[in-house]
């Protein structure tokens, strides 16, 4: 009764839809039409300076950026063309409207007022969205790593190392910390721990580690974390390396430190970072709390998976140690034998010389005589 | 009185190495505390912390190269060396003294002299540090310095979390040995003896 009901529903839903929907469909402008004159390489006019400028688009590259696969077309984006009149040279206006990246995406575009970049426009200074993140080939940022985020953000305009003389390591600070940790303080942080496959000297993707777990994505869990709390501990993530080297698969795992990839992390400003060393080098430390392993898929997501923090503890992820923060406690302790052994020998041998004094006054004496 | 002599048993340059060792040593088991237990410790900032550290371990390792350009440029790097063959009953001897005669007011079996002034024990021990563990520790410091430069090297060890494992573990020795080092330098005629030696040069001798 109730199946027939729902069944009912979906296709009246599904009508509507089509309806409403339909002159929209048939009136919109196909990609195709505008790739018929930006599709050609030679496509270019010159800027007032007597500078050219290209109006090609690489289709190819296009077709697998994050918008074109969400079913954004040119028109979503140049939103001021309406249609295109074939009658004029130029079928559209010569100069359209800026793109509105915030129309789409609100809540980076609120975040974003908070932020020294947009900030500059009291300057005249104008950084657009696209600035940083580029248009027609945006791919997701999630399973980028330090290096990449930072290649195709910060570095593309400032030099780090003009501003951290200060910062001990800053090279490494800069290949294992992504510059929003640090410059966006109140964005979530994880470490990120992706497998390194020794034999073969590369990060393993998502598919090509579950290929040597024998398993898929959602098999991912219910394989490793055996006692199903959602959480692979250290026992289990151990009993995870096995497994591989069992499929013959040698490698470890790298650490890095990375923002989550939510609105705040526009939230960069002037002044926001905060040179203390102690926030991160000590075991407290809330940099640390949340780790996660990648499984890195083809189109730049990924999927992740909780970690219990010891784990940053263990020779498993033998290439990545900040300092005094994920230290391995266990040579404390052997410090701390070490020296009550070194102080126990010292105490004991001094207190029988204490002891003793009597007996060699006495043969003093005695060979006196 | 006259029986006694003082011969000269530490010449100039080892002094001089021995306690710019000493201090620089006494200074990186300090330092190298606070940066790791920085949330325990409160005697620097982990930023002045790191940067003495890596001061004086420059220092430390320019010591030693004092101390190597001394004692290989003059030959007495044999003062180091044990004597095989009787080396392994003079360490006996040295052992019960040490656990059992010096109690009793027996003599040290060991007579110092500036062609032979270590004990087998001390030999092995000296050896063991000079040549092995103080260049490692030296060495390891050096990659943490730098690690984006030494990189390379780095991995050769087997990652940035082994050749931490090895430093730290040689910073507790060290610790360890400044105690029982000292303590083992009252072990003279008189208490201050020898630690007088190592400023003056001269050691009594009976
Ligand atoms: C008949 C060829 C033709 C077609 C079809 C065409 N354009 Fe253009 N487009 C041009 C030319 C020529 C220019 C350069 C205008 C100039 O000289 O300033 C241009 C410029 C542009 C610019 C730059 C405008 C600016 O403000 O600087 C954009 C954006 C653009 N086109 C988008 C599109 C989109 C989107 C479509 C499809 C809906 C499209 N074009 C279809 C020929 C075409
Ligand atoms: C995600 C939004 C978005 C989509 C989708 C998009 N564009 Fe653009 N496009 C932009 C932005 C932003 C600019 C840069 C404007 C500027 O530099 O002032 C731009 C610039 C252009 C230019 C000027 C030349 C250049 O590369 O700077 C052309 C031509 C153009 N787009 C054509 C297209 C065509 C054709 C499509 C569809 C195949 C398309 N765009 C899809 C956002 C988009
Ligand atoms: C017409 C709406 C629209 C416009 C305009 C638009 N986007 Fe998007 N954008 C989307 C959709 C839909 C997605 C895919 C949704 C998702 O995966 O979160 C997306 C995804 C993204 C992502 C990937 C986010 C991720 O999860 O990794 C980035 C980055 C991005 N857009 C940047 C831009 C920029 C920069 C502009 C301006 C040049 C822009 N967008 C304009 C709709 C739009
Ligand atoms: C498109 C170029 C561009 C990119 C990309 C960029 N910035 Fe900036 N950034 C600027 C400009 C221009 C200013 C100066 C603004 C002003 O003077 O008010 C600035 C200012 C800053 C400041 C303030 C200090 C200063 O020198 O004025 C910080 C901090 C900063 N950026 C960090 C970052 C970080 C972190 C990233 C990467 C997430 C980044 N920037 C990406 C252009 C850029
Ligand atoms: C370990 C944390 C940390 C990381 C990682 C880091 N920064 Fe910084 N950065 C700081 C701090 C703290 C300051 C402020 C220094 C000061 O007060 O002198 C600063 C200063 C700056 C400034 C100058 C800001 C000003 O106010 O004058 C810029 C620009 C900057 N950083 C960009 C970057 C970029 C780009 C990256 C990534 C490659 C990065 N930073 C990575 C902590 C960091
Ligand atoms: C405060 C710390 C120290 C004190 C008071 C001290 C004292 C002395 C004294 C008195 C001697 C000469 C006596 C003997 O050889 O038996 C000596 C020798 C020596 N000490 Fe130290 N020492 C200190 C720290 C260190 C440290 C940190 C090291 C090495 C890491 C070190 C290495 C040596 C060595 C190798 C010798 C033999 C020197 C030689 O070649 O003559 N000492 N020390």
């Amino acid at each position: 009764m109730f199946q027939k009901y729902k069944q009912l529903a979906c296709c009246c839903i599904a009508f509507l839809l089509f309806i409403m929907l339909y002159p929209y469909t048939a009136l919109s402008v196909e990609n195709d039409e505008c790739m018929d004159c930006h599709g050609d390489d030679s496509l270019e006019r010159i800027e007032s300076e007597g500078m050219k400028e290209g109006l090609y688009l690489e289709y190819n590259k296009f077709k697998y950026s994050v918008h074109n696969v969400n079913g954004i077309t040119c028109v979503d984006c140049h939103s001021d063309i309406e249609e295109l009149n074939y009658d004029n040279e130029i079928p559209h206006e010569a100069s359209l409207a800026i793109v509105n990246c915030d129309g789409c995406h609100e809540e980076e575009g609120e975040a974003y007022l908070n932020s020294v970049h947009r900030k500059a426009k009291g300057k005249g200074i104008s950084i657009p969205c696209y600035a940083c993140h580029g248009y027609h080939y945006v791919s997701h940022l999630e399973a980028d790593s330090v290096f990449e985020r930072e290649n195709g953000f910060c570095l593309k305009c400032h030099n780090p190392n003009k501003f951290h003389d200060w910062l001990p390591q800053k090279e490494t600070h800069f290949a294992f910390v992504e510059c929003t940790v640090c410059h966006a303080p109140e964005v979530p942080r994880y470490i990120n721990l992706r497998f390194f496959d020794l034999s073969r000297n590369k990060f393993l993707s998502g598919e090509e580690l579950l290929k040597g777990l024998n398993t898929d994505y959602d098999g991912f869990m219910p394989l490793v974390d055996r006692d199903g709390n959602g959480i692979i501990s250290v026992n289990e993530f151990n009993d995870m390396i096995l497994i591989l080297r069992h499929k013959e698969v040698r490698g470890t795992f790298h650490g890095e430190l990375l923002v989550h990839l939510e609105p705040i992390v526009h939230h960069v400003n002037r002044g926001g970072a905060n040179r203390e060393c102690e926030q991160c080098h000590i075991p407290s430390s809330p940099f640390f709390q949340d780790v996660q392993i990648s499984l890195n898929k083809p189109d730049g997501t990924t999927a992740q998976f909780s970690v219990e923090r010891d784990v940053l503890e263990t020779y498993y992820v033998s290439h990545f140690y900040a300092l005094g923060g994920t230290r391995i406690r266990l040579l404390d302790k052997i410090g701390l034998a070490m020296l009550v052994a070194g102080a126990g020998v010292v105490v004991a041998h001094l207190t029988a010389r204490i002891v003793t004094i009597p007996v060699r006054r006495k043969r003093k004496l005695e060979e006196k005589v | 009185m006259d029986e006694r002599k003082m011969i000269y048993i530490h010449p100039a340059p080892v002094r001089v190495w021995h306690w710019i060792n000493a201090v620089g040593i006494v200074l990186l088991v300090i330092t190298g505390l606070q940066i790791r237990f920085a949330e325990m410790m409160n005697l620097f900032s982990l930023e002045e912390a790191i940067n003495l550290h890596n001061y004086i371990g420059f220092v430390v390792i320019g010591a030693y190269g004092l101390w190597a350009s001394y004692y290989f440029g003059t030959g007495k790097i044999k003062l180091y060396f044990p004597n095989p063959k009787t080396f392994i009953c003079d360490c006996k001897t040295q052992i019960q003294y040490y656990g059992m005669g010096i109690f009793k007011g027996d003599p040290n079996p060991h007579e110092m002299t500036p062609d032979n002034k270590f004990n087998a024990l001390q030999k092995k021990a000296y050896l063991t540090i000079m040549f092995i563990l103080l260049p490692i520790q030296m060495i390891t410091g050096l990659f943490l310095w730098r690690i984006k430069k030494f990189e390379d090297y780095i991995d050769l060890l087997g990652g940035i979390k082994i050749v931490d494992t090895i430093h730290v573990i040689l910073f507790f020795f060290f610790f360890v040995f400044v105690f029982v080092h000292i303590y083992l330098s009252t072990l003279g005629h008189t208490p201050l003896a020898h630690m007088k030696a190592m400023f003056t040069g001269y050691e009594e001798h009976h």
